[in-house]
Formats: structure tokens, C-alpha cells, sequence
């Protein structure tokens, strides 16, 4: 290896990077970001003059009619950090306000501004509310669509399931993190704890627990991290795994034995064979746990938002579990499977 | 990194950024002459945007991150600008300076477990094809070598800079340049073996 090679491996590289064009959008959409509540204030300021001249114009009697034509105006106030986290994780200080949060965890778009609120303290001891007080707050502001891909795609936890958590003690941080978009605001809960246990809610919407770790990072750094490539390794899930096995709109297939095996199309019959088994909620522990040569993990990725893993156990009850669903039998699926394993 | 402080939108090197949209029409010393804040902004991302994304890709290896990397640091030379109404000789070497900065700041500040890479491959490369793989691997290994190591390597190979720029733009002696890049290329050989010195 010599100089040359260095420079050719970078020459190599250097298409990869974004383009200018990208970054003079990012800048003027982080410059409005930045200032958009003085155009709020000045934008309420100018609606409130115009407002008492019409009245006084109209002799204070505004009409049906006008008052049809002037909707009130959205007022979106900045969020501030609570100095306390002052409930049982997961907690978070108000529902959300003129955005939903009943079907996602966090409106699936690009939030204006992000605060990030940090309480520290003991998942094991006397770690009543009053021990969770804010240790910090920032301001997030690098890799926002991530952020938001990320927590508008987090699988429902299903009320009154349980799920198994081990009993480490350690150090837990619980964050709050406040969206702020043009219409509305939604606090999110992310705990990052030593068994990965305690999920995310917005208020209305309870997740499972899979932020905690992206969100310690985030409040380091400033910046959301990148969604790590798809690995054969346990994973949270996504949205709509409780409706589906395999939730619509998967575009890749990753099958896990002792490796990885990436398959890009013809999947589409593994899926219909996932989802036409019948289904019910609960956990998927295998057991007695068989020895069997038909042991996979299945990992669906999707254009947005995190993919959905599928474990396929032949001789297991259940067969088949995706995290939250579980079919008892794999039916058709096993010999797609192979199928598709020696095909590729 | 911006932050919010009471009354009014401030970089955090307290170069008010805000102000530009508030008062679109002032005007600025920029490349020598006079140009609207909005047009300056413009030309700044025109002129060397995209060259300095390269660079900052070369640092990160990843896309996000080098544009999140030149959009601060174009924000911050933009408000250094608007401050001093005037704009250095060589624009682009103190953006690029500004950009090695920033990386240097916030990656100090990242998890040293957060960057995970594939493992090398094995190195008994006897084909053309496996040289590919080779490569592929030392782009690799680039990403896991130290923040400065990096930076200096970038700089020499890439940017083509001399030991002594380098050391200007790091804000270091020479004689650590020289240090980072061995200890750099150091962990690079060990890991590749290219084809030509299996011959």
C-alpha cells in the first residue's frame, strides 16, 4: 500500500458525497428553523392590528360571515423543559397538542425544532418521582428526518400484554423530547436503561421500548444518529406488526441462519404465507426449545421507518413471532423459506 | 451547534443568525465588494459548498453528517463575516479550517463505540476483483482510524496539503502532523495487504 492507493480509495469515495444544492436547502430551511418564532410573533402581531381595526372598522360587530373568513390563527408556544420528571416512566408532561398522536408516536415528518431534556438517576433503590429532576437540555439539530423516521414508525406496545425484562440495575436516564412543528407540539418519552425495558408514549401512544439508546446519543452529540444497516441481531419492530406479521410495503428480505442472506425481490409469497397464518397477541418464548435445522430470523426492511424481525422456529410453540404477534404453526413459510435460501 | 437564548436567535459563538431574515436588505463586505446577507449566504454554498462536502464526507464517511458538518460551519463563518463585514482572503481554506473544527469538536464528543465497521476481510488477495475487496477495506479502515489521523490524512491525500499547511489548518507542529499520518498509515498497513506487495 502506498500514497497513491490512499488517494485513489478517496478519489473513489467522492461521488458519494451529498451536493451543494442539498446543503442550500438544509441552510435556508435551519435559518427559518432557527427564526421562526419571531415570524410567529410578528405574524400574531400584524393579525392582532389588523383584528382591532376591523372591529372598530365594522363598529365592534363582526358578522357570520367574517367571522367565517377569519379562522383563529395556530399559536404554537415553545416548549420548555420541566424541572421535574414527575411520574412513573414512561411519563410525559402534556398530551399532544394540535397534531395527533393517537395512531404514531410522533406525526411522520420533519418536526421544526427539537428539545431534548435529560433526568438522570437509578433504576434500582428508592427512585421515586422526586429523584428524576432535569439534569440537562439541548436543543437537537442535525439529522431531523431521522429522527422523525425513526419515532413515527415505533411499533404499539399492546396494553396488558406482558413482555420479558431481566432485573440489571444501573443507571437510567429518561428523556423527554419536545417536537415542535408549524401546527402543534408532542412530548416524547425515550428511556435509556440497563434492560431496554421501558417503552416510549407521547401521552396517547405507548411504544416499545427501543429509543432509549439513539436518544443518549442524540443528547450528546446534537444530532439524531443514522438508523444502524439492517443485522441479524434482535430488534424493536415497527408499526403495524401488531395488525400484520409482516406489516405492508416491505422492500427487502434479510434471512439470518448462520449468516446473512440479503434478498432484494420475489419475497412476496413469504409474506402471504406469514400473514394468512392465523395469529394472536402475546409472547413468543420457545418452548421446550427443539433442536431443528429450520431456525431463522427474518428481517423485512422498509423504504421508511425501522424493519420488522421475524423469528421462524419449526417445532417451537409458537412457530412463528414477529415481537408482538405469534403464530403457532409456520404452514407454508418453512419451505418458502428454503426456497428461497437455496435459490440465492 | 445552535441554541436558543433569551430575546433573540444567537449562534452559539454569539453571531447573531436571526437577524439576516429580519433585515434581508443590509448589506455586507463579501469577496471585496458589497452583496445582500441572503446572496452571500448563496454565494458562500455556491462557490465552495460542494468541495467542501466532498471533504467533509472524506472525515465522516457519512452523508448526513458531512452535510450537518458544512452547514455549521458555513453558519458560523457566515456569522463571523457579518460580525467583521469582511470576509477572508482565501474563503474556502477558512471554511475548510472551520468544517476540520467542527469535526474535531463534536466527534470528541461522540461515543467511541458508536462507529462499528465491518470486520477485514482475509488478506490473501491474489486477483484484480480481490484488490477491489482490498480497497473497499481500507475505506473502511479509514472511518476507524482517530479523528485526527484522519483529518491529516484527508488533508495530505486528498486536499493535497502540505505538512505545514496541515499543521496551520490543525492549529499544530509539524512534527505532529508527520506523527498522526505515521501512526495513521501504520494501522492502515497492517490491516491491507495489497497486491503489489504480495508480488
Amino acid at each position: 500500500m502506498n500514497d497513491d492507493d490512499i488517494a485513489a480509495v478517496m478519489a473513489e469515495h467522492e461521488h458519494e458525497a451529498p451536493n451543494a444544492d442539498d446543503l442550500l436547502t438544509g441552510l435556508r430551511s435551519r435559518r427559518r428553523r432557527h427564526g421562526w418564532w419571531y415570524a410567529a410573533a410578528a405574524a400574531l402581531l400584524v393579525i392582532g392590528v389588523l383584528s382591532g381595526v376591523w372591529a372598530v372598522v365594522s363598529g365592534g360587530k363582526p358578522t357570520a360571515k367574517r367571522l367565517a373568513v377569519t379562522s383563529p390563527p395556530v399559536v404554537v408556544a415553545p416548549l420548555s423543559c420541566p424541572t421535574k420528571y414527575a411520574g412513573p416512566t414512561p411519563w410525559v408532561p402534556a398530551k399532544p397538542r394540535g397534531v395527533s398522536g393517537n395512531s404514531r408516536l410522533a406525526p411522520n415528518e420533519t418536526p421544526k425544532s427539537v428539545l431534548m431534556c435529560a433526568y438522570k438517576g437509578s433504576n434500582s433503590g428508592d427512585y421515586s418521582v422526586s429523584h428524576w429532576a432535569l439534569a440537562g437540555k439541548r436543543y437537537v439539530t442535525g439529522n431531523l428526518a431521522g429522527l422523525a423516521d425513526e419515532l413515527a414508525w415505533q411499533p404499539r406496545k399492546v396494553l396488558g400484554e406482558d413482555y420479558v425484562c431481566g432485573a440489571v440495575g444501573g443507571i437510567q436516564t429518561n428523556y423527554l423530547i419536545g417536537l415542535t412543528y408549524s401546527r402543534g407540539t408532542i412530548w416524547v418519552s425515550a428511556s435509556d436503561e440497563p434492560n431496554h425495558c421501558v417503552g416510549g408514549t407521547n401521552g396517547e401512544f405507548i411504544a416499545l421500548p427501543s429509543t432509549g439508546v439513539d436518544a443518549t446519543k442524540a443528547f450528546t452529540t446534537g444530532r439524531w444518529p443514522d438508523r444502524a444497516p439492517i443485522s441479524c441481531r434482535p430488534d424493536a419492530g415497527r408499526l403495524g406488526q401488531d395488525i400484520a406479521m409482516v406489516p405492508p410495503g416491505a422492500v427487502s428480505l434479510t434471512i439470518c441462519t448462520d449468516r446473512a442472506h440479503t434478498i432484494k425481490s420475489d419475497f412476496g409469497k413469504l409474506v402471504s404465507a406469514l400473514n394468512s397464518r392465523p395469529t394472536d397477541l402475546g409472547r413468543g418464548v420457545c418452548s421446550p426449545s427443539p433442536k431443528t435445522d429450520d431456525e431463522y430470523q427474518l428481517i423485512f426492511g422498509y423504504r421508511q421507518g425501522p424493519p420488522v424481525s421475524i423469528n421462524v422456529y419449526k417445532g417451537c410453540f409458537p412457530e412463528v413471532y414477529n415481537g408482538t404477534l405469534k403464530a403457532e404453526k409456520a404452514g407454508s413459510a418453512i419451505p418458502i423459506i428454503r426456497q428461497l435460501l437455496g435459490r440465492h | 451547534m445552535i441554541s436558543l437564548s433569551t430575546g433573540s436567535v444567537r449562534h452559539k459563538s454569539g453571531a447573531a443568525i436571526g437577524q439576516a431574515t429580519r433585515s434581508p436588505g443590509r448589506r455586507i463586505l463579501m469577496g471585496g465588494g458589497a452583496v445582500e446577507v441572503d446572496e452571500a449566504l448563496s454565494s458562500l454554498v455556491a462557490d465552495s459548498g460542494d468541495r467542501l462536502l466532498r471533504v467533509a464526507y472524506q472525515l465522516t464517511h457519512e452523508r448526513a453528517a458531512a452535510q450537518d458538518l458544512v452547514q455549521e460551519a458555513i453558519l458560523r463563518v457566515y456569522g463571523s463575516i457579518r460580525r467583521r463585514h469582511h470576509s477572508p482572503d482565501d474563503l474556502y481554506a477558512y471554511l475548510r479550517r472551520a468544517v476540520l473544527n467542527e469535526f474535531l469538536r463534536t466527534r470528541r464528543l461522540r461515543s467511541s463505540t458508536e462507529l462499528v465497521t465491518d470486520s477485514m476481510p482475509a488478506t490473501t488477495v491474489v486477483g484484480v476483483e480481490e484488490a477491489v475487496v482490498d480497497r473497499a477495506a481500507l475505506w473502511g479502515r479509514l472511518a476507524e482510524l482517530s479523528e485526527r489521523q484522519r483529518a491529516v490524512l484527508v488533508l495530505r491525500h486528498y486536499e493535497r496539503l502540505t505538512d505545514s499547511e496541515i499543521a496551520e489548518v490543525l492549529g499544530c507542529r509539524q512534527s505532529t502532523v508527520r506523527s498522526l499520518a505515521m501512526r495513521g498509515l501504520v494501522a492502515l498497513r497492517s490491516a491491507v495487504v495489497f497486491e503489489e506487495e504480495r508480488e
